[in-house]
């Protein structure tokens, strides 16, 4: 058993379970989310529901970027808001506009598209570990935090930091052989897909049903939210 | 084969004291002997302790050893090995492989043929019995008692079995020898494996390719000849001092690669500009091979010098390693449709059997309200 093996298996059959259960398991969340019931809807409707929806997602999405002031949490701790939101936007880019990460989106659902060069994935790949790393020592010190924070907080942080890490690694060809980091990486990221599906990673698509039923129910109400 | 040195035998072929210099020099070189190989220190005791050293120290071997016997056995090839080898970089050098060397029975190169062949070979592998070093070239087929590559009525795993067992080293050159190569890709109908995971009993070195780049493949003899012993290898059986990098750690394009500027086609503006092949599919990065240190065609080019991405030849299964031109990150079996709607289909029976059991219990909450407090 080689390190060329344990990488054909975790690019293969590993993958490919993985990526089953992943599917198996999001859909499972979802069903389960949208049979718990619906309350029933009894009150005439004092603004346009579908014009809630766009104002809700109009803001989720200009605030962070242009005036992130307006909000209280970043007035609260704009270290913590800032890296949350470099976060997630460092790990769109580089799972997304990533030319090797594209590469794997093609082979699974047959069509690429154009990538952004390397050394801008590449730091923002540094960025993302950073505030990962900003993220953690929050976690640590912020006593509310630290009060909310079960194991499962600390593993979700850990097993998403893991394939970042390993990622940087091998495409920078620290330490390791090419193959075993790219081994790790792949196990890394295998483990992850089982994981999404049971841990709060599941915001990823279920932030975007919640931020839907939010921005009804304020336009539903005329609330400026 | 008579008993004389190998300088004996050249000089009577008429090389000079300056060509046989020369031709060690050369050697030593190929084996990349800047330091005493660790396998070599008990043959030869000491260091090397100037720039001169190796090449004297290839120069002594040849001067008292005699020539080295070879048995040459093709499998299920393509002689493909064969072919790159008689191409060898240097003339001399293919001279000294094919003459002093003493291929003593190689099917496609030798003018014998049929039975006198076989019996040229059974009579040399007595006279040498325990000393000849055996190539072989092509994938043993055990399967089926080995009727899928049977040469003069005799299976390809009892041809190599009988011709092993006098052997002093084996040496597996190209893929199908060393990993079971083509002939193993799948479905792998005649059951094809490497030499090493039949012959346990005896020192085999894998010179993988496709074909096996003769200079490694020479180096590797000219070793076992100077030393007495196998270079070093890693852990497929790989003598190190070829297979010790990848492709991708000594490939010219790879400056293009850490800044991130590739070819998205063979014909696009970057193509022209001669980026990186990462995008093309290029297997570079994990592929161990001396071929963007040697080259090919006596050292003018080798794949991704050309414009084409490494193919990862000298690797395991490199065949049924992802496709050859889809990138090295994308995933190896895409699951089928109906897997993936077997797998949702799955998750949304278990869903809606949980989202029937939490009505179930709020309806029994309803019901009695009573218990809901205990």
């Amino acid at each position: 058993m080689t390190w060329t093996d344990v990488l054909t298996f975790a690019r293969g059959p590993l993958f490919q379970a993985s990526l089953l259960i992943f599917i198996a398991g999001m859909i499972y969340r979802l069903v389960r989310v949208i049979f718990l019931g619906w309350s029933p809807d009894k009150v005439k409707n004092k603004g346009s529901k579908a014009g809630g929806v766009v104002m809700a997602y109009l803001k989720s999405f200009l605030i962070w970027p242009f005036i992130p002031w307006v909000k209280n949490t970043f007035k609260k701790n704009p270290l913590i808001y800032i890296a949350g939101g470099i976060f997630h936007l460092g790990l769109f880019v580089v799972l997304v506009l990533g030319t090797a990460h594209m590469l794997v989106w093609k082979s699974l659902l047959g069509f690429g598209w154009s990538t952004l060069p390397l050394p801008i994935v590449d730091w923002m790949a540094a960025v993302t570990i950073c505030a990962m790393v900003v993220l953690f020592i929050n976690r640590l010190i912020n006593p509310v935090l630290k009060l909310i924070s079960g194991p499962a907080e600390w593993l979700n942080l850990l097993f998403v930091f893991l394939p970042m890490i390993t990622g940087y690694i091998l495409t920078h060809h620290l330490f390791f052989r090419y193959e075993v980091s790219y081994s790790i990486h792949m196990l890394c990221v295998d483990f992850l897909l089982i994981w999404i599906p049971f841990s709060r990673i599941s915001h990823f698509i279920f932030y975007f049903f919640s931020k839907t039923i939010h921005g009804e129910e304020f336009g539903k109400r005329g609330v400026k939210a | 084969m008579s008993e004389d040195s190998i300088a004996n035998e050249l000089n009577k072929d008429g090389v000079s004291r300056r060509d046989f210099m020369k031709l060690c020099g050369l050697m030593a070189g190929m084996m990349g002997l800047e330091y005493l190989p660790p396998s070599a220190k008990n043959v030869i005791g000491g260091n090397l302790r100037s720039a001169y050293a190796p090449a004297q120290l290839v120069a002594k071997a040849l001067s008292e050893k005699p020539r080295l016997p070879v048995i040459w056995l093709e499998l299920q090839d393509c002689a493909g090995c064969s072919e790159a080898l008689t191409r060898s970089q240097s003339p001399t050098l293919g001279n000294l492989v094919l003459n002093s060397i003493t291929v003593e029975y190689h099917e496609t190169l030798s003018a014998a043929a049929g039975f006198q062949a076989e019996e040229a070979k059974q009579a040399a592998m007595k006279k040498y019995a325990g000393q000849y070093i055996l190539v072989v070239e092509g994938s043993v087929s055990p399967k089926d008692d080995g009727i899928y590559c049977t040469i003069g009525g005799k299976s390809s795993l009892s041809l190599l079995q009988e011709a092993a067992a006098g052997a002093a080293a084996i040496v597996a050159t190209g893929n199908c020898a060393a990993f079971g190569g083509l002939p193993k890709a799948k479905p792998n109908p005649t059951g094809a494996k490497g030499v090493w995971e039949v012959i346990k009993d005896k020192p085999v070195v894998n010179i993988p390719g496709c074909p096996a780049i003769p200079e490694a493949f020479t180096g590797t003899l000219l070793h076992f000849l100077v030393f007495g012993a196998l270079p070093e290898l890693d852990n497929l059986h790989r003598p190190k001092m070829f297979y010790g990098n990848t492709i991708h750690d000594r490939c010219l394009r790879r400056p293009f690669y850490e800044a991130g500027k590739f070819a998205a086609s063979y014909d696009d503006e970057g193509a022209r500009k001669g980026y990186c092949l990462y995008k093309l599919g290029c297997k570079g990065p994990t592929t161990y091979n001396a071929c963007a240190v040697i080259k090919w065609s006596q050292g003018l080019s080798f794949p991704v010098q050309s414009g084409h991405p490494c193919l990862g030849c000298s690797e395991p299964n490199f065949w049924d390693g992802g496709g050859f031109y889809q990138g090295q990150s994308a995933i190896l079996d895409k699951p089928t449709a109906v897997l993936v709607g077997a797998a949702a289909g799955a998750g949304a029976v278990i869903g809606l059997g949980a989202a029937a059991a939490n009505s179930a219990q709020k309806k029994a909450a309803k019901k009695h309200p009573e218990e809901k407090k205990e």
